[in-house]
């Protein structure tokens, strides 16, 4: 089985990140997931696609910090991070996020809560390519 | 040696992603970036984060050791 938490050029399977979550416990009553996409407009121009950077000795250590915290500040019973690296095409999927509890609610909230971290504590950065050249995003809500 | 490196929009303004700088002594995170940042000014306009040896660190005081890794970093905009 693939690591909980990871950084990876290719694509990723949802199915496969949820299967894997499923099978840590019979007792999850509730998975909440989020998948954050390339857009192919941002800010008035078409976005063709997106090119990403990382401190990787410091990404994976935080993101797999972000998953630990999730669990024991949420009750979760697993959670998993799966980030790409490299250029993702518009419509492409970027970043997946799945959490499990026994009940809904706190499954929501922490999915929520990691992605939330997450942009703000994993050294990852993001440039467009438009029509009028590349352009480093700046981080907003 | 300390060993400096730059990501995304840093390494871009920078025009390069790595630099080997000598060290001294007692040199302090702060003295670092004040180094970098004369030769550096627009790439340093982004800088508000820092990191030594894969961790993040607040306290720009902080002293560095031979062959440490610095990296100074923009706000992140993974995800």
């Amino acid at each position: 089985m693939k690591d909980a938490v990871r950084i990876e050029q290719d694509d990723f399977s949802q199915d496969e990140e949820i299967r894997a979550l499923q099978a840590s416990s019979k007792r999850m009553g509730g998975i909440a997931t989020f998948l954050g996409c390339a857009r192919d407009f941002s800010e008035g121009r078409a976005v063709s696609e997106i090119s990403f950077d990382a401190y990787e000795r410091m990404a994976l250590p935080e993101m797999q910090k972000l998953r630990e915290e999730a669990i024991s500040r949420f009750g979760l019973l697993e959670a998993r991070i799966v980030h790409r690296l490299g250029v993702v095409r518009a419509g492409d999927a970027i970043v997946f996020i799945a959490t499990g509890a026994e009940h809904r609610a706190p499954a929501l909230d922490a999915c929520r809560w990691l992605i939330d971290e997450l942009k703000e504590r994993v050294p990852i950065w993001k440039k467009e390519t438009t029509p009028q050249g590349e352009t480093w995003v700046t981080p907003h809500p | 040696m300390i060993t400096v490196l730059f990501f995304g929009p840093v390494a871009e303004r920078v025009g390069q992603s790595q630099l080997e700088i000598a060290f001294q002594a007692g040199m302090r995170l702060q003295d670092l970036r004040g180094q970098l940042q004369t030769l550096y000014p627009e790439a340093f306009a982004l800088v508000s984060l820092a990191a030594v040896n894969g961790t993040h660190v607040r306290d720009w005081t902080v002293v560095l050791a031979d062959t440490s890794e610095v990296v100074f970093m923009s706000k992140f905009s993974g995800g």
